[in-house]
């Protein structure tokens, strides 16, 4: 059955999904009609992958309804709605990596229990193939293809299945631009059959190139709700996903009373990872934000600056000496303080008592017995407002605000030179957030250089001294308060003039 | 008289190398699906006493490959019990299990036969009905594997769990299959050495088989084409070790007694970085927690 | 196939070997005590009906192997004997576990130790030292050699990411062919009709005074105290428990992992090498080809059950060494078969192991 162009396929209503003490959607409505091709925006955490996750099966509403195809959706299950049509492509594909294209089509709607040999298995892809026009090897296994292939493998699976209603998250995210303009005009084709397309971005110029309609949200709430994306322009599009003026929760930067001094932290000419000849000099006394979406090479400015992996090319200097990747203590030892972006993977052992905690990075070779251990770091616990049963408690079983005291009272005690502090308030509360931020901006006033890699663009407008933006491997800016947020919002977006992504 | 000798040796090449094929086939197959058999050892030498006592009761070694095909499918069964339904640690269960195969069959031994009571000889099998029982499965492996849908799951399980879940396959199911057919592969490996050319059963008489048929299977990048012709590698490096050991030599055969493994290590190296090592091995699968 | 994690964050760490180990070292009574107890005896009530299907009645059975040890001659003497190869191989095993390193290759170590010790004690030039220097130059000779081998596999592993379990056993075997040709060859002594080194004489271990154990039961007991003040108050402890729990962690703040696993596998072989080395030159006196008779794997049961810690090693040592013992004795006595004893020990694994994993899954409140 094809619907004919401009049937709803698809009607989400009244969405909401809590997880935990987080509202990810907050009564969103979604409409996708055959014949569109629908673009959701937002910065990260707005909800746009739950959203699509549900429509997929593989997570389910707390409240809201959903139709596909006029049919209510009562158990969401990906099973039952992959037969109802929907195929998500998801950022990480689901193939199986050692099996070539055709058997990851076999795999997902076999023929009986028998295999025909491999070139009748070859034959099927190749119609498929000439059908829809997307080509992909099959000679060698899935995980060998290039990402451009393996996103058009998943594609193939999904029209293999023939679904009429396609969800792709954020599709473009890991491709070239020619394959990222290859795949839009490969939706557009898919589009005109009278399939529904819906797509994650965060790339403006893919939404003018590819969209009918756009849909942004911003904290689980739609800001701008199915509109044709005629009526916009790319710097309304880019103001509405940064989000307006927020009432300002966060430590403003205040006066620095520290000496500046400058070029304290220095990067030059890094290369690794995503990244593409990074040089950054950060000055003692001063707050250094880098905004950004993820994906762009923070997790590699991360590991590179915080010295936990060899680089092809460049080095990390602190106060004129340079730091040796693989050797955390001799960062430590330096004065560079890292608070981690996953604090349970690279910043505690959850399974450790807190005063091991503290003594991570620091640990003398003979240790006193644990209960003058546990003693010893009381006192600390208190300053750093750690709200714990004690120091023999588990890293584990703290919340995840007072996990990140712990960390920052390990790093930031003594007087750090510099800091890298990669998301320091991500999933904190406001209350939380705000005093961690307080601490790192009085680093920064006790003369030490902060790098501050963030999601959130108004902590870092209300805390920096200095923004670049981190798009594409690339660092773009700096900018300087006062802050022009659309010039920010357009780089993040790679739309800056100075820069091709890759 | 040399071109006789040669061949002698590869006769006994060949007859080594029969049951380390077939239990390297064996832990192949749960290997594949994402289960470590560690236990493989273990249900070798349990195949192997229960093949030679079938056999002596019986009178038919036949009968005897059978038992041991019964006996490592009851052990892979429990294997799977223990690893992929209660996900007790794989590496240490597999030990375990060999611990007990070889300490239980032992007691069990000298229970029938006390110390220095002579066990007596059973009927043996010759060579063509094993050589060709082992090319068969083989050639069952390689369909399973190439020509079925249910082979492709199996794959698709031990590499991605969570993807063949997602496509409606039954992981657990799936793995207790192919750890129970693996048993019985390493069981009929045993059988096949006690009512084989040897013909007795005797403490350990495995020695270690069990071990080399899993590396082999490294070695081999879990295909069972390789990991046969590495098997009979190491029947010929055993039989030059047997030859050798009566002879005055320039080269110790202690040198063709490590080899096998020398060689196991040095392709453990090889292919650490190949990545041909299905990427959910020994991982436990729980749905939604990946 | 990575024994440390490196994968990224949502997979299972470590791959290959996820979930090792963590069962056995995070702590609580349940996995401390209440599992190994409960193993312990339900393999020894599976002992007693096997004994009593037998028929013999189990009760005897286990009388005889608790008279045998505490009120026999020689009983604890030989207990203490037997268990100090287990302990010293077992205090190994237990520190590469905590790191998750999950080494099985004792047994290689165990055995190039004795070789490298008994060639060393027996090298013209060498033999004839007085007793003190020969017993402890050849002790360091066999632990750097344990270590070394061990060494190999660690090596493989941080270089190549060749799997530990795996390659530190192929080593065993090529351990098991250098002995052959060792003693067949190597340093064969050319006085003797069978493949066997030259008696160790003066190497040999003392007794300690009033008993009839060597002194590697001391030295192994000595050691027990070392390992627990080594994990507990030093900073090398440290790192072993935080690479068990979070290498990533560990990588990012404290020490590369790498160095961790190279320093668990060393810290195995040394004392896996210098168990082969005490139980040469304190029991058997020479080294012969059939110096493998598997403390290696044994250990294996013994750092589990002594739940990765050195008191538990010690105590589960004693305990398996004193059931051999008892069971040799209940053979001579009641016609019982004494390789019973290793049926029950590998119950008790199997037991502990299915145990740790019951308790999991309880915690987990699947």
């Amino acid at each position: 059955m094809v619907e004919a162009n401009g049937t709803s396929l698809v009607e989400m209503r009244g969405i909401h999904r809590r997880f935990g003490d987080t509202h990810a959607l907050r009564g969103v409505d979604l409409t996708l009609r055959a014949g569109e091709i629908h673009a959701l925006l937002g910065s990260n955490g707005a909800g746009k992958t739950t959203l699509v996750r549900i429509l997929a099966g593989l997570d389910r509403p707390d409240e809201g309804t959903v139709h596909v195809r006029h049919q209510l959706i009562e158990r969401f299950d990906p099973k039952r709605l992959r037969t109802m049509g929907v195929a998500l492509v998801q950022q990480h594909f689901t193939l199986v990596p050692t099996l070539t294209a055709s058997e990851n089509l076999v795999l997902a709607r076999p023929d009986g229990w028998r295999r025909g040999p491999g070139r009748s298995e070859s034959a099927r892809l190749a119609q498929l193939i000439e059908r829809t026009g997307l080509s992909v090897r099959d000679d060698v296994p899935a995980g060998r293809l290039s990402v451009g292939e393996q996103q058009r493998l998943e594609l193939l699976r999904a029209l293999d299945a023939d679904a009429r209603v396609l969800l792709l998250d954020e599709p473009t995210a890991v491709l070239t631009d020619q394959e990222a303009e290859s795949l839009l005009s490969v939706c557009r084709a898919l589009a005109a059959e009278g399939r529904a397309l819906a797509f994650i971005s965060h790339r403006l110029a893919e939404v003018f190139d590819g969209a009918d309609r756009v849909t942004v949200l911003a904290e689980g709430r739609e800001v701008v709700r199915d509109e044709p994306v005629a009526n916009h322009t790319r710097s309304s599009l880019a103001s509405a996903m940064i989000g307006h003026e927020s009432s300002g929760t966060f430590t403003d930067r205040g006066g620095r009373e520290g000496s500046r001094v400058d070029a304290r932290l220095v990067l030059s000419g890094i290369e690794v990872g995503r990244l593409k000849s990074i040089d950054l000099s950060v000055a003692g006394g001063e707050i250094d934000g880098v905004a950004g979406v993820d994906g762009n090479g923070q997790s590699d400015l991360e590991a590179a600056v915080s010295a936990r992996v060899e680089m092809k090319v460049g080095k990390v200097e602190l106060d004129g000496v340079t730091l040796i990747p693989g050797n955390p203590r001799n960062r430590r030892d330096r004065g560079l303080a890292y608070i981690p972006s996953d604090r349970y993977q690279f910043g505690l052992v959850g399974s450790m008592d807190l005063s091991d905690n503290l003594d991570l990075g620091r640990v003398p070779r003979w240790r006193r017995s644990r209960t003058k251990r546990r003693a010893g770091r009381v006192d600390e616990l208190t300053l750093w407002d750690v709200r714990t049963s004690g120091p023999g408690a588990r890293a584990s079983s703290l919340s995840g605000g007072n996990a990140q005291k712990l960390v920052l009272a390990r790093e930031l005690d003594g007087t750090p030179k510099a800091v890298l502090a990669c998301y320091p308030t991500r999933g904190l509360d406001p209350g939380a957030a705000d005093s961690v931020a307080a601490r790192l901006v009085r680093c920064a006033n006790e003369g030490a250089a902060v790098l501050w890699i963030g999601a959130e663009l108004d902590e870092l407008l209300a805390v920096a001294d200095r923004i670049v933006v981190l798009a594409g491997g690339r660092l773009l800016g700096p900018f300087f308060p006062p802050y022009d947020r659309a010039a920010i919002g357009l780089a993040m977006a790679g739309e800056s003039h100075e820069v091709t992504l890759r | 008289m040399d071109v006789l000798l040669k061949i002698a040796t590869l006769e006994a090449a060949i007859r080594l190398s029969i049951p380390v094929a077939l239990a390297a086939l064996g832990a192949l197959i749960s290997e594949r699906t994402g289960v470590l058999n560690l236990g493989l050892e273990g249900m070798m030498l349990s195949g192997a006493f229960a093949g030679y006592m079938a056999n002596e009761v019986t009178g038919s070694p036949w009968v005897g490959l059978l038992a041991g095909i019964v006996v490592g499918c009851g052990f892979g069964a429990l294997l799977a019990l223990a690893v992929v339904t209660i996900r007790a640690n794989q590496v240490v269960t597999g030990i375990a299990f060999t611990l007990l195969a070889s300490s239980g069959t032992t007691y069990l031994f000298q229970l029938k036969y006390s110390i220095g009571q002579k066990p007596p000889r059973v009927d043996r099998l010759g060579m063509p009905p094993l050589v060709a029982m082992t090319l068969v499965c083989v050639f069952a492996l390689w369909f399973l594997f190439q020509r079925t849908t249910i082979g492709l799951a199996m794959a698709a399980t031990g590499e991605s769990p969570e993807a063949a879940d997602a496509l409606g396959y039954r992981v657990v199911r799936l793995r207790w299959i192919a750890a129970t057919l693996g048993g019985g592969l390493a069981g009929l490996g045993g059988a096949a050495l006690t009512c084989g050319p040897l013909g007795l059963f005797i403490r350990d008489v495995t020695a270690g088989r069990g071990w080399v048929a899993l590396a082999l299977v490294v070695f081999a990048g879990w295909r069972p084409g390789m990991a046969v012709a590495g098997a009979f590698l190491f029947g010929l490096s055993d039989a030059c070790q047997l030859r050798l050991q009566g002879t005055k030599t320039d080269i110790p055969y202690e040198v063709f007694l490590a080899l096998p493994y020398v060689v196991t290590l040095a392709a453990l190296v090889l292919r650490a970085r190949a990545s041909r090592t299905p990427s959910a091995l020994a991982v436990p699968f729980v749905r939604g927690v990946h | 196939m990575n024994v440390v994690a490196t994968d990224p964050p949502g997979t299972p760490a470590g791959g290959f070997m996820a979930g090792i180990g963590r069962r056995a070292t995070s702590g609580g009574l349940v996995s401390q005590i209440v599992v190994p107890v409960a193993a312990v005896s339900a393999a020894l009530v599976v002992g007693g009906i096997l004994i009593a299907l037998d028929g013999t009645n189990a009760f005897s059975a286990y009388r005889e192997v608790l008279r045998a040890v505490f009120v026999g001659k020689r009983g604890l003497s030989d207990t203490a004997t037997a268990a100090t190869p287990l302990i010293l191989v077992g205090l190994g095993y237990s520190i590469a576990y905590r790191a998750r390193v999950f080494t099985i290759g004792g047994e290689g170590q165990y055995l190039i130790g004795a070789i490298a010790g008994t060639a060393w004690v027996t090298a013209g030039g060498i033999r004839t030292w007085p007793g003190f220097p020969l017993v402890l130059t050849g002790l360091i000779v066999a632990a750097i050699a344990g270590a070394a081998w061990s060494g190999i596999a660690g090596l493989l592993e941080v270089r190549f990411g060749a799997n530990v379990v795996i390659s530190s056993l192929m080593l065993v075997y090529v351990a098991g062919s250098v002995l052959q040709w060792a003693v067949r060859t190597g340093i064969r002594d050319p006085d003797s009709f069978v493949p066997n080194s030259r008696p160790l004489l003066a190497a040999q271990l003392p007794r300690l005074p009033g008993t009839n154990t060597h002194i590697g039961f001391a030295i192994a007991m000595a050691l027990v105290p070392i390992a627990a003040v080594f994990m507990a108050r030093h900073r090398g402890g440290f790192r072993v428990i935080a690479t068990g729990f979070n290498p990533n962690a560990l990588d990012a703040n404290e020490i590369s992992k790498k160095k961790v696993v190279l320093m668990v596998m060393l810290i195995a072989g040394a004392l896996a090498g210098l168990a082969g080395m005490v139980e040469t030159a304190g029991s058997t006196g020479r080294l012969g080809a059939a110096a493998s008779v598997g403390f290696g794997f044994e250990a294996i049961i013994v750092a589990m059950v002594g739940r990765l810690h050195p008191i538990g090693v010690a105590v589960a040592a004693l305990g398996l060494a004193g059931l051999t013992i008892g069971f040799e004795s209940t053979q001579r006595v009641l016609d019982v078969p004494s390789t019973l004893v290793g049926v029950i020990t590998a119950l008790i694994v199997v037991f502990v192991v299915i145990g740790d994993a019951l308790a999991n899954r309880g915690r987990e409140g699947r």
